[in-house]
């Protein structure tokens, strides 16, 4: 594998890359972001991987922009996800997202049966609000349909721990690898006794306060095993990033080393996060992202422990444009912020600032300045869609 | 207290004490040893005859003096280790995630023999007489000889198997990911009877009283008639249960993922207590002789008075996601996530 380490700063920026920067002139159009410049030159990223080798299915996949939004009038009941209500809203979505009535037509769009078929789950916030066991067994069946069988998928999350607390390692069918990066044996059979989950030859280095690591490595599952990620963040705010979409659930649950990028009350997840995702395998190999919004998280995130600030959205966001579906997040987290009288994510007054235990007693109180124009640099990379204008949020409703 | 040779569920016993008595109330206020081991600590150490054997993700399988903490041996597996321990006559025996299932002496930490499955073997063998029977995530229920490890049968159930079952002289009680709670005949493997929960079934069974006592991923807490199979009681939770239940005088303890220790009465599942919430338990907690005791997910190792609930201790020394600690005359032992092994008094 040919690999390249190029850098950004404020001189370089994109250009050195070559990407394109399709949203770059217009980002500062959301209605609820501020008329911040870039962040791509505020943080000198070198990132060590294989060049990108653009393809159709590449973020942003094959339907830049579009985004399914399906909801569920009662996707939960008696406090359980209903897996029925799920099976519906995902079959449904994937149609109207691609056009297929049936599903396994949909699903063949991007996967083959001989793809090895990695599925970033999010379960930080153990135990209510994570990628639901239901979706991801959807999922599963979905890929099934589709020809590719259960030993070749791997749904993976940076912590084991947190993997293990949420049963995905017991709850998923036989024959589906769950593997927290974490772990020194994520293979099978491998003859090196010590491997990593990560790979040492793609990362992104970078200092942001002075740490003593200063490399962040990908996953070898990313880069080595799998030819196609599909991925399943949860709809929540995150203290540090604004929110936690399907840009961070990939960058920083497939990235080690990034709790290090915020020392409230500064974060630089903007621009890590984008640039993270622009990495050549990441990139070029997450091809769906399916958001789980059934219960979501509009404070106190990622972790969500207190249940005061979930609440049941009862949607999922579907798409192959991870910058457009997490530009509809953010304006779903800030209209719920709005309803209960919190603070714009972008909210910049110091006396909101807050310890870090606050975060769960109080909606008025946050650590960070958060950063969701991460998702505005995002597009800036050319991973997709941030106007809202340009946004096709499709909204149907399944029971 | 198990018997030399029968070890018939995960930690000997229902009350989930790893063959010990644990008569200590008093809170742990003095560390003894500690050790710091190559990965995370998933399952729970097990002690018998002043050694103390903790499975490790490093794939080691380490035996401490527990007097000093000295490592007296260590067997290197091929892959990670999440099963318990098990303790028969001279032999430990684990799985891995490799599929295998080891027998190594217990004195030399020598490998006696090695069978191999297909999946992960994150249950904890499980010893009745002359015979091993474990289950895997690849589906297999399999029973192998005791002394040799070869093969006696093998099941596939077609759903994964992370409980670990329970043996009786004639049956043998097992929980599937699909929900299923079956019982098999333990000679042939064929099934007697099959319950059918909502959701996975995930913790060990206890068996007493002519009941199988096990939770759900259904945030359920059932008791099914061993010989039927019929539910004589459930009890719902705010969660699913993967906590492998302790039972003890009466009474039937386990964690729920919504993060309270729950207490009922064997008989009719009534809600004696609860604790306050914690974080997720997913561990099996252990009960002896007054007290009740967990480890909790990003928490600490509690002690409750088993009649009353009232918090009798506690130790902030990093949760567990799956782990029993040990409580002796002598001392607790604790084995948390972060791969720390704790000797306390």
């Amino acid at each position: 594998m040919d690999r390249r380490t190029f850098i950004y700063n404020a001189a370089l920026g994109t250009l050195h890359l070559g990407w394109s920067s399709q949203a770059a002139a217009s980002g500062q159009q959301g209605a609820s972001s501020p008329q911040a410049p870039s962040a791509l030159g505020s943080l000198k990223i070198a990132v060590h991987a294989p060049e990108f080798i653009p393809s159709p299915l590449a973020m942003p996949g094959l339907f830049p922009g579009r985004v399914i939004d399906v909801s569920h009038p009662q996707p939960i009941r008696d406090r359980r996800i209903d897996q029925t209500a799920v099976r519906t809203m995902l079959t449904q979505g994937m149609a109207a997202l691609t056009g297929d009535k049936k599903p396994a037509d949909a699903w063949a769009r991007f996967v083959s049966p001989a793809d090895i078929v990695a599925i970033k789950v999010n379960p930080s916030s153990a135990p209510a609000t994570v990628t639901s066991i239901a979706l991801l067994r959807e999922v599963i069946a979905a890929l099934n349909g589709a020809g590719v069988p259960n030993r070749n998928m791997i749904v993976y999350d940076r912590n084991s721990n947190q993997l293990e607390v949420n049963g995905y390692h017991t709850q998923v069918p036989a024959g589906v690898r769950v593997v927290g990066l974490d772990q020194r044996w994520s293979v099978k059979g491998s003859s090196d006794v010590n491997r990593s989950g990560y790979d040492p030859e793609v990362y992104c280095e970078m200092d942001c306060f002075g740490e003593r690591e200063t490399r962040s490595y990908l996953a070898s599952i990313v880069t080595r095993e799998a030819t196609k990620i599909i991925n399943l963040p949860v709809l929540k705010e995150h203290n540090a990033s604004g929110v936690t979409g399907c840009l961070k659930n990939l960058a920083y649950g497939s990235f080690n080393n990034v709790a290090r990028t915020h020392v409230d009350p500064k974060t630089y997840t903007d621009p890590v996060i984008p640039v993270m995702c622009s990495v050549g395998p990441l990139r070029s190999k997450s091809v769906l992202h399916i958001m789980d919004g059934i219960r979501a998280v509009y404070h106190g995130g990622p972790f969500g422990w207190n249940p005061e600030f979930v609440w049941e959205a009862k949607t999922l966001l579907i798409g192959t444009d991870p910058v457009a579906i997490d530009r509809v997040e953010l304006e779903i987290v800030e209209q719920k912020r709005r309803e209960v009288g919190a603070p714009s994510l972008f909210d910049r007054n110091p006396a909101n600032l807050g310890r870090s235990s606050d975060i769960e007693r109080t909606a008025q109180k946050n650590p960070f300045y958060r950063e969701p124009n991460h998702i505005r640099t995002a597009s800036e990379l050319g991973l997709g869609t941030w106007e809202l204008a340009k946004i096709d949020r499709r909204k149907i409703v399944v029971s | 207290m198990a018997s030399d040779t029968n070890w018939i569920t995960l930690l000997a016993s229902n009350d989930r004490r790893g063959g010990v008595a644990a008569p200590a109330r008093k809170p742990p206020a003095e560390l003894i040893w500690k050790a710091t081991l190559g990965d995370a600590v998933r399952s729970s150490p097990v002690l018998r005859d002043g050694v103390l054997y903790v499975g490790c993700r490093d794939g080691r399988l380490y035996a401490f003096d527990v007097t000093n903490g000295r490592e007296r041996w260590r067997y290197q597996a091929q892959a990670a280790l999440h099963s318990t321990p098990s303790l028969s006559g001279s032999l430990v025996l684990f799985g891995a995630d490799d599929g295998t299932v080891s027998a190594v002496d217990r004195a030399s930490g020598l490998r006696r023999w090695q069978v191999e499955g297909a999946g992960e073997v994150w249950s904890s063998p499980t010893v009745y007489e002359d015979v091993v029977y474990f289950g895997s995530t690849g589906g297999e229920v399999t029973a192998v000889d005791r002394a040799s490890g070869q093969l006696r049968w093998r099941r596939q159930m077609d759903a994964r198997i992370s409980s670990t079952a329970y043996v009786t002289e004639h049956r043998l009680f097992v929980g599937c990911g699909d929900g299923r709670l079956v019982a098999l005949d333990r000679s042939t493997g064929k099934d007697i009877w099959v319950h059918r929960a909502a959701d996975g079934i995930v913790a060990s069974p206890a068996v007493d009283g002519g009941l199988v006592l096990v939770g759900s991923e259904d945030y359920f807490f059932y008791a099914v008639d061993t010989e039927s199979g019929k539910v004589r009681w459930k009890i719902e939770t705010g969660l699913g249960v993967t906590s492998s239940a302790a039972v003890s005088g009466g009474k039937v303890f386990f964690g729920g993922r919504d993060g309270y220790l729950y207490a009922l009465a064997q008989s009719d599942g009534r809600e004696l207590w609860k604790s306050r919430p914690m974080r997720a338990i997913t561990a099996p907690p252990l009960a002896a002789d007054g007290f009740v005791c967990v480890q909790s997910f990003y928490g600490s190792t509690q002690a409750f008075e088993t009649d009353t609930g009232k918090e009798l201790w506690r130790a902030n020394l990093g949760g567990s996601v799956s782990s029993t600690p040990i409580v002796s005359a002598e001392a607790v032992y604790l084995a948390t996530y972060p791969g720390v092994v704790y000797a306390l008094r």
